[in-house]
């Protein structure tokens, strides 16, 4: 895409306050993922799009900027790749650490767990309502951190790869 | 008795140890890493001589020691020693610390020697493997690792097309025998496990349970399903190939492109007689007892024709190298001859020329060597009168050559005589045919004599001028000179046998336990051998032999010719077919690379689209699927407006003038499904569907500017193939979802799933069986159905890593293709990939 084309203002002041209500949204579907629709694939695509809204309207420049990439060189992963490259390799070892630690307890690859915390005095002052603190901690959320990494990561590859060309 | 299996589990895992230390000892010691070899051999020879009471006292049904390997698949890693893996073990480890010092002398400055330690350690690992495995799919997988070793030491001198030629010969060839040979054990495992008295397993023996602790159970099995000889053919054709049996036998001869040592350690002493042990582990599994077995009907005719012919090639041969290549082929042929006769003779005759083929055998090898080292040439012709100069080396060729041509009292002599024996009794017994048994093995023998003494006269007549040969080094010259020593005190046990003393001590008792392991009955009375004082059949055969040689010999130039005539003839050689088959395939892999790899998008997209259609389709024919009825079918008003949309904007795409317009009405189709995912009911769906349509959506006006706006004319016929091809795409799809859904499984996955989902009612502070989540759809993706989840992102992850490597480093490679672009044509139509659409 080229940019000696010049975005308009509007466009230029919606992204500035959408993306990162974007953000907050994709955050906010990856912490529910587990009660509520929503998850780490999800969360992971709508991240993607914020950036990929920064990158039409404002340039790769500027995108470099915000991620605060390494300038764009001669080899492969110099630059914003080079970045989301590393974004979704630590995506990988997560979801598959998660599943290694669980062996390394006695369990199957990838046994999840969940700990389940009921009368949890800090959560039942900020629910405000007695007897309801309870707490639930999911091994699964970590899987899921990954596997948003992974898509964040492998797609914005994808979209930078191409969109440079 | 059971073997210490801390002892075995050393032998076994030293060589690799060592191979792995190899390089970085190579670095400290440089050449003297031989004698590091040769230390490791050393140790593991004491380790399994430390063994070698249990050995003698081996039960077939009690003394393995197994470890579970996979146990998932019944694979474990079983260990048994006998008498015969104990033989094998011996001559790798034994011989091989004499070959490792040899190597000391004869290495001296040559290239890649880290490498040729390492190596060579790693194939005395893999065949001590091979002898001490008892499960057939670990004997499998050390067996090819002796053909993966062995292709490398083959092609040590790498850069030379002869040896990678060699290496490639003997790779293809033993490999694909061990393929067979793999087939072979599947099905003797698999028939043998369906037997309602045998319980399911892959070991070979050393268990109660194991196979040849139920030979005739495993026999039975198989002759009911008449797979008996279709295995016994399999498992023949694995040993086979790896001894260098006609017509198998053209690799070794090409394998003499390896480094003496190798050619001595690997393709006399070790790895070719893999094939010749396999022969012998299984003979008393697949040999029953009746008078006329499929077993000797297939494995001793093969192994007798195989020892004649190779035997007149290798009179035919003029390096000596190739001459102890075909002798090694045709004294494998013998002992597989021995294997496959029906008698105890022919177990002894099997068992004792293991024994004393690799003795002689190594020794002769290494005498090659140390000519080819010394006196620069290992051409025939040129060779001649050496004694004067080597006097050892020829005292030594004296009693390893007539050991060969089996002349009494030398060791080679006993072995031959048994096989005389084997024969005669069985011509004997069953008449007619069978009389061809003796003839051919006597004739076979004829030429072995012939080229044993053709051998011998190097060192003796009148020396070629010009030949001068300088004493070989001390490391070079010891390890034969033991092996003698061996062949001598074999011999003078015969001698000895001749004047009452029955049991020759060492060779008696071992020879008897490694007869035992492959024979049906223990040998009653042990073991004993002696030059014969009286005239028998058998002993009237070996002085034929000799006679008849002697009487040849004068006229070995002519037959040597004439040998070299028959061979020039084309199809009388398997090479021809080797070759043939080779450079037919090397043609034949362009073609079929270009027709399915053309390069051009649309072909790909049709055989993948047309492939899957027609199988899907195919199979909804072959099970005889309904489609089911619209019985009750209701579509409320907001649902049908949003399909109707969908339709609508699917009719749009086709219409839609530019690609940006195509694009857009493109996305009215996404969002209204998503809108549908919505109205039933599936949030996360929904969520899924309209995120995915924004990204593609970018994408697609990412990459638009790249993409002409015009493609030009289609062809009518390409318009009514597209239209086809979407038309059917198109069916498979709707009949597909349509049947999919209809199916309701009687138990369907979703209930249980959906009942561990969430927190259970009654739980703890851990909840390790349930989900604990309510969101199904989230909770199957991370917990229940994680290991598919980490499939998925690890292929986000590869295509990411695609899309980097083949767009990002582009650049790099038209760079390259630009500068070697001179012509129109000259652009290689596959290197750009699926980019030209």
């Amino acid at each position: 895409m080229t940019t000696e084309r010049e975005t308009t203002v509007i466009a230029r002041t919606v992204t500035r306050v959408v993306v990162p209500i974007i953000l907050v949204v994709a955050l906010a579907l990856l912490f529910r993922g587990h009660n509520l629709p929503g998850g780490g694939f999800i969360a992971g695509v709508l991240t993607c799009t914020a950036f990929a809204l920064v990158y039409i309207i404002y340039g790769r420049e500027s995108l470099r900027t915000l991620v605060g990439a390494s300038a764009a060189g001669d080899g492969v992963l110099a630059g914003l790749p080079g970045t989301y490259a590393r974004l979704f390799a630590v995506g990988l070892a997560i979801a598959t650490g998660g599943g290694v630690a669980a062996m390394a307890l006695g369990y199957p690859f990838l046994s999840q767990a969940v700990l389940y915390l009921s009368d949890v005095p800090a959560v039942g002052a900020v629910t405000k309502l007695p007897g309801i603190g309870t707490l639930e901690l999911a091994s699964a959320f970590v899987f899921d951190v990954g596997v948003y990494l992974v898509v964040v990561g492998g797609l914005l590859t994808i979209i930078s790869v191409v969109g440079s060309e | 008795m059971q073997p210490s299996p801390a002892a075995l589990l050393a032998a076994l895992a030293l060589p690799f140890l060592g191979a792995v230390a190899a390089p970085a000892v190579h670095r400290l010691l440089g050449e003297r890493t031989a004698y590091f070899a040769a230390a490791v051999a050393a140790v593991t020879f004491a380790l399994l001589a430390g063994q070698y009471g249990a050995a003698m006292a081996a039960d077939p049904t009690a003394s393995g020691v197994s470890y579970e390997w996979i146990p998932a698949l019944g694979v474990s890693l079983t260990l048994y020693l006998d008498g015969l893996s104990l033989l094998i073990g011996f001559l790798a480890s034994g011989v091989g610390v004499l070959i490792f010092t040899y190597s000391g002398g004869y290495m001296h400055g040559e290239p890649g020697q880290a490498k040729y330690y390492a190596t060579l350690l790693a194939f005395m690992g893999s065949m001590l493997g091979v002898a001490l495995a008892a499960d057939l799919v670990a004997l499998f997988v050390f067996w090819e690792l002796t053909s993966v070793t062995s292709f490398v030491l083959i092609g040590h001198y790498q850069r030379t097309d002869s040896g990678r030629y060699a290496a490639r010969k003997s790779m293809l060839i033993t490999v694909s025998g061990g393929l067979f040979m793999l087939v072979g054990f599947l099905v003797l495992a698999f028939v043998a496990g369906q037997a309602p008295e045998l319980t399911r397993t892959l070991t070979l023996v050393g268990t109660p349970d194991s196979l040849i602790a139920n030979a005739d159970a495993v026999r039975g099995a198989l002759e009911a399903r008449g797979l008996f000889l279709p295995v016994i053919a399999l498992v023949a054709v694995g040993a086979v190939t790896k001894s260098a049996q006609v017509p198998f036998h053209i690799w070794l001869p090409n394998a003499m492109e390896a480094p003496t040592p190798v050619s001595a350690f690997l393709h006399s002493a070790t790895m070719v007689k893999a094939g010749v042990y396999l022969v012998g582990r299984t003979r008393p599994l697949l040999l029953p007892e009746v008078a006329v077995p499929d077993w000797m009907l297939l494995v001793a005719t093969l192994g007798l024709v195989s020892m004649a012919i190779t035997a007149i090639l290798a009179v035919g041969a003029t390096d000596i190298k190739e001459l102890l290549a075909y002798s090694t082929a045709s004294h494998l042929g013998l002992i597989i001859a021995g294997y496959g006769l029906a008698t105890e003779y022919g177990a002894e005759a099997g068992a004792f020329h293991i024994l004393n083929h690799a003795v002689f055998k190594a020794t002769l090898f290494m005498v090659a060597g140390i000519i080819a080292h010394e006196a620069g040439t290992r051409y025939i012709p040129d060779l001649g009168g050496l004694r004067s100069e080597l006097p050892i080396t020829a005292g030594i060729t004296t009693v390893a050559a007539l050991g060969m041509a089996g002349v009494p009292p030398f060791n080679g002599f006993y072995s031959k005589e048994l096989l005389f024996e084997a024969t005669y009794d069985i011509a004997a017994t069953e008449g007619g045919l069978f009389w061809l048994y003796p003839a051919i093995a006597v004739f076979g023998s004829v030429f072995t004599f012939l080229y044993s003494i053709r051998f011998l006269m190097l060192f003796f007549g009148e020396k070629p001028d010009g030949l001068h040969a300088h004493r070989p080094p001390w490391p070079m010259l010891a390890p034969p000179l033991l092996l003698t020593a061996v062949a001598a005190y074999i011999g003078i046990g015969g001698i000895a046998g001749s004047f009452g003393f029955a049991e020759w001590p060492l060779v008696s008792e071992f020879v008897a336990a490694v007869t035992n392991a492959s024979a049906l009955h223990a040998l009653e009375g042990g073991f004993t051998y002696y030059v014969p004082t009286t005239l028998s059949p058998y002993f009237a055969m070996s002085l034929l032999t000799i006679a008849l040689g002697a009487v040849a010999y004068p006229f070995y130039d002519r037959i040597h010719a004439g040998v070299r005539r028959a061979r020039a003839i084309p199809v009388t050689s398997p090479n021809v077919y080797y070759d043939a088959a080779l450079s037919g395939a090397n043609r034949l892999s362009p073609v079929a690379a270009e027709t399915v790899h053309n390069g051009v998008f649309r072909r790909y997209a049709y055989t993948a689209l047309a492939a899957v259609s027609a199988l899907a389709l195919g199979g909804y024919a072959a099970t005889g699927a309904t489609l089911p009825g619209f019985a009750g079918f209701v579509v409320s008003l907001p649902l049908a407006v949003v399909l109707l949309t969908a339709v609508l904007g699917a009719v749009a795409v086709v219409r839609a003038p530019s690609h940006i317009a195509g694009v857009l009405t493109l996305s009215i189709l996404g969002f209204m499904i998503a809108i549908f995912f919505v109205l039933s009911d599936a949030p996360d769906l929904a969520l899924t569907q309209l995120l995915i349509e924004t990204l593609v959506l970018v994408l697609f006006l990412l990459v638009l500017d790249k993409l002409p706006s015009w493609y030009g004319d289609l062809k009518r016929r390409e318009v009514a193939a597209d239209v086809l091809l979407s038309a059917t795409v198109g069916v498979t799809v709707f009949v597909t979802v349509l049947l999919s859904t209809g199916a309701t499984a009687p138990n369907p996955i979703w209930r249980g799933l959906a009942e561990r989902a969430p927190v259970p009612s009654e739980h703890g502070i851990w909840i390790l069986d349930a989900g604990g989540g309510n969101n199904i759809v989230n909770v199957i993706l991370v917990d229940f159905r994680a290991f598919d989840t980490l499939g998925e992102i690890s292929v986000v992850a590869m295509a990411a890593i695609s899309v980097l490597v083949m767009v990002g480093m582009r650049g790099r490679s038209e760079d390259v293709e630009t500068d070697a672009d001179t012509g129109p044509d000259a652009a290689d139509p596959s290197a750009d990939g699926g980019e030209t659409a």
